[in-house]
């Protein structure tokens, strides 16, 4: 058995990223699905696509019921009730994918930007982070008798 | 073939290994150090990248289980509901701690005087405080003198930056007149004896590519190299061997290649924490100690403690800055320290702050909690967590218990096929119960600051950090297995220095401590070097 999709599994997955991270309704955060994620997923999987790979068929599987080539053709609404009804037959699926999802996404510079970050890793430039005035706010501790035991 | 007699041989390369190294290296003695694991490259730690959160899944793990390093050992820790966290590395597992640094109380030392239970150590903090002083110099500690919940210090460094975060949480201790105090941290808040100044970078606990935490491959290993102590890497002892007199003549160990070595040796010091130094004494059983080496008493390997945690985490309505800065130094409250018998159990508790969580945290947090749903919702349920969390752990005082224990796991070894260590712990109803104290406290606390909801997790699985009490100390042979000055009663040139020599385990993070105590025990050594096997 193949380690990765096969190309309608992908354009699955694919369609997949938009029904559970879509565009922000103001347009600054991106859908999962423009940012291309879909192969970086597929490799972090690796050999674990096995096991994503049936649900990806099962999406298409009820797309056609629906009338539809596959997953990918739905419109948003649509790809939306499939995949609720999919996740609600086969609970096991969609926990891993959207574990992989999020960590793929909410790294990626386009959404840094979009939540006010600058693109870019904590080191080296780090952050600047205030002291406030320790006088004034531990006035009240300070004001109070020992807390510890002598021996 | 064995290698040249060495005057002393450190076992381990974490905070005490690296403590009584730089002890000992002024007694020109020859001081050899062997550590299983490696020198780390700060340029490679996670916060130089973009997916540093996920690292925790990963490499940077804390559980040697899962991080698949051939320099870290399995342990069996499924009969625990709290897991074993470690690193194996020059530094050991100061390469992942938070650096917060706090002191034991005086009363640490006297729980079965003060409170009725457990034991007394044969130390108090008088003797331990001017090597807590030596401590803080050496691993360079900020914090803020004044703490009216300690006896007195004067820390070399300013305090780390409380940040918004920290403030917001200040604030809550304020409204109900609880105590609070700055941490004391292992971090550099301005460059100090060559480590650049912290810049706040958050994931201290995947290690600190600044080099400003107090980590000891940053502190006291180059000054030990530099006065002559030699630092072997790659070096993992499989037992310490014995002579027909019964003193320890060395060890026989495995080399980077997997090659079986012997190491001779005139004093052997066990550095390996809480469960590595246990699992040595134990894979070093022969025909005189045939339930492992020093353990004529029975007790190597039991009264393993924890500080078992809770975690309370608050969502506020407003961002916090959270992400910036380091992780779990901000503020410390100890109100509920000591013993106060009307809350339904003995000893307490600190709360150590925890800072938010980055993009990717949120995300997983959320999606753990049920709070961010996937689908049209996602963005708006995301926006009212996203930089809105703040955490606080309860660090919990655990009680010494036989029947929480380190053996040796029947079928479980390492790469180098030496049997793995077992853990055998339960909780002990004594903890149970101040983990619920402290749960409701940290609610409380956390809604007086503001927070709209809180959510707690305890006891917490990943929490096994600090790990104690399992060759505790003594002046009676029959319930102890060192002395008061670490030497093991049954073998006189074998010395115990890190965690496992604890009595009691206290209510904070125990780095501190047992650095202090490894520097007690070097001097110690120092001064009887003349008659040490009288």
């Amino acid at each position: 058995m193949s380690d990765g999709f096969s190309a309608a599994q992908r354009a699955a997955l694919a369609a997949l990223l938009d029904a559970l991270v879509p565009q922000s309704a103001d347009g600054r955060l991106p859908g999962a699905g423009e940012l291309g994620l879909a192969s970086g997923i597929e490799q972090q999987l690796g050999a674990m696509c096995a096991f994503t790979a049936p649900g990806l068929d099962a999406l298409d599987a009820r797309a056609r019921e629906r009338g539809a080539s596959g997953f990918a053709a739905l419109g948003a609404a649509e790809r939306a009730e499939v995949l609720n009804a999919h996740a609600a037959a086969d609970p096991g699926f969609l926990p891993g994918l959207v574990f992989q999802v999020y960590s793929a996404y909410y790294q990626h510079p386009r959404v840094l930007s979009g939540l006010g970050l600058e693109p870019r890793p904590p080191h080296p430039k780090g952050y600047a982070l205030e002291q406030p005035d320790l006088d004034a706010l531990l006035a009240p501790v300070r004001a109070r008798t020992k807390l510890y035991r002598d021996v | 073939m064995a290698d040249e007699t060495v005057d002393v041989l450190i076992i381990g390369a974490g905070a005490s290994g690296a403590a009584i190294a730089w002890s000992l290296a002024e007694t020109r003695m020859r001081v050899v150090c062997f550590e299983q694991g490696d020198w780390m490259n700060p340029l490679d730690y996670p916060s130089t990248r973009t997916s540093w959160e996920l690292e925790r899944f990963g490499k940077y793990g804390f559980s040697p289980n899962g991080r698949g390093r051939r320099e870290d050992y399995p342990i069996n820790d499924g009969e625990s509901p709290i897991h074993i966290s470690n690193f194996n590395a020059v530094g050991g597992s100061t390469i992942l701690y938070a650096a917060h640094f706090p002191r034991f109380h005086p009363s640490d030392f006297r729980v079965r005087t003060q409170d009725g239970i457990a034991d007394d150590w044969p130390i108090d903090y008088a003797a331990l405080a001017p090597w807590y002083d030596a401590n803080a110099r050496m691993m360079g500690v900020a914090g803020l003198a004044g703490d009216p919940a300690g006896p007195a210090k004067e820390p070399p460094l300013p305090p780390v930056p409380l940040g918004l975060l920290g403030e917001t949480l200040a604030r809550g201790f304020n409204e109900l007149g609880w105590h609070w105090w700055p941490s004391d941290s292992a971090i550099a808040t301005r460059e100090y004896e060559g480590r650049a100044a912290c810049i706040n970078l958050g994931p201290c606990i995947m290690g600190c590519a600044q080099g400003a935490k107090g980590s000891t491959d940053v502190t006291y290993w180059p000054t030990a190299i530099k006065s002559g102590v030699e630092l072997r890497t790659h070096c993992r002892v499989r037992e310490i061997t014995l002579d027909e007199r019964g003193m320890a003549d060395g060890v026989i160990y495995y080399d980077g290649e997997g090659r079986e070595r012997r190491q001779k040796a005139e004093i052997v010091i066990l550095a390996c924490n809480g469960i590595g130094t246990p699992r040595v004494l134990l894979n070093s059983a022969s025909a005189r100690f045939p339930d492992g080496l020093a353990n004529r008493s029975g007790l190597v390997g039991k009264n393993l403690m924890f500080h078992p945690y809770g975690l309370v985490t608050g969502i506020f309505p407003s961002a916090l800055e959270g992400y910036k800065g380091p992780t779990g130094c901000s503020i410390i409250s100890q109100e509920f320290y000591e013993t106060d018998r009307s809350r339904g159990f003995a000893r307490g508790y600190s709360f150590e702050m925890i800072r938010g969580m980055g993009p990717v945290g949120t995300a997983l947090f959320a999606m753990s909690t049920g709070r961010v749903p996937w689908g049209a919702r996602h963005h708006e349920a995301y926006a009212e967590i996203w930089d809105r969390t703040a955490g606080m752990v309860a660090i919990c005082e655990d009680l010494p218990e036989e029947c929480n224990r380190v053996t040796l796991d029947p079928a479980l070894v390492d790469s180098d096929g030496i049997p793995a260590p077992k853990i055998s712990y339960r909780l002990g109803e004594n903890s149970r119960k101040m983990l619920d104290h402290a749960v409701a406290r940290g609610r409380e606390v956390l809604e007086a600051a503001g927070a709209k909801e809180t959510v707690a997790d305890a006891p917490l699985a990943p929490a096994g950090w600090h790990l104690m009490g399992t060759a505790r100390m003594g002046r009676d042979p029959e319930t102890s297995v060192v002395n008061e000055w670490g030497r093991c009663h049954d073998v006189k040139n074998l010395f115990i220095i890190d965690g496992s020599i604890f009595v009691t385990a206290a209510a904070v993070n125990p780095t501190n401590t047992i650095q202090a105590l490894a520097l007690y025990i070097g001097d110690a050594i120092k001064r009887n070097l003349a008659d040490l096997f009288a």
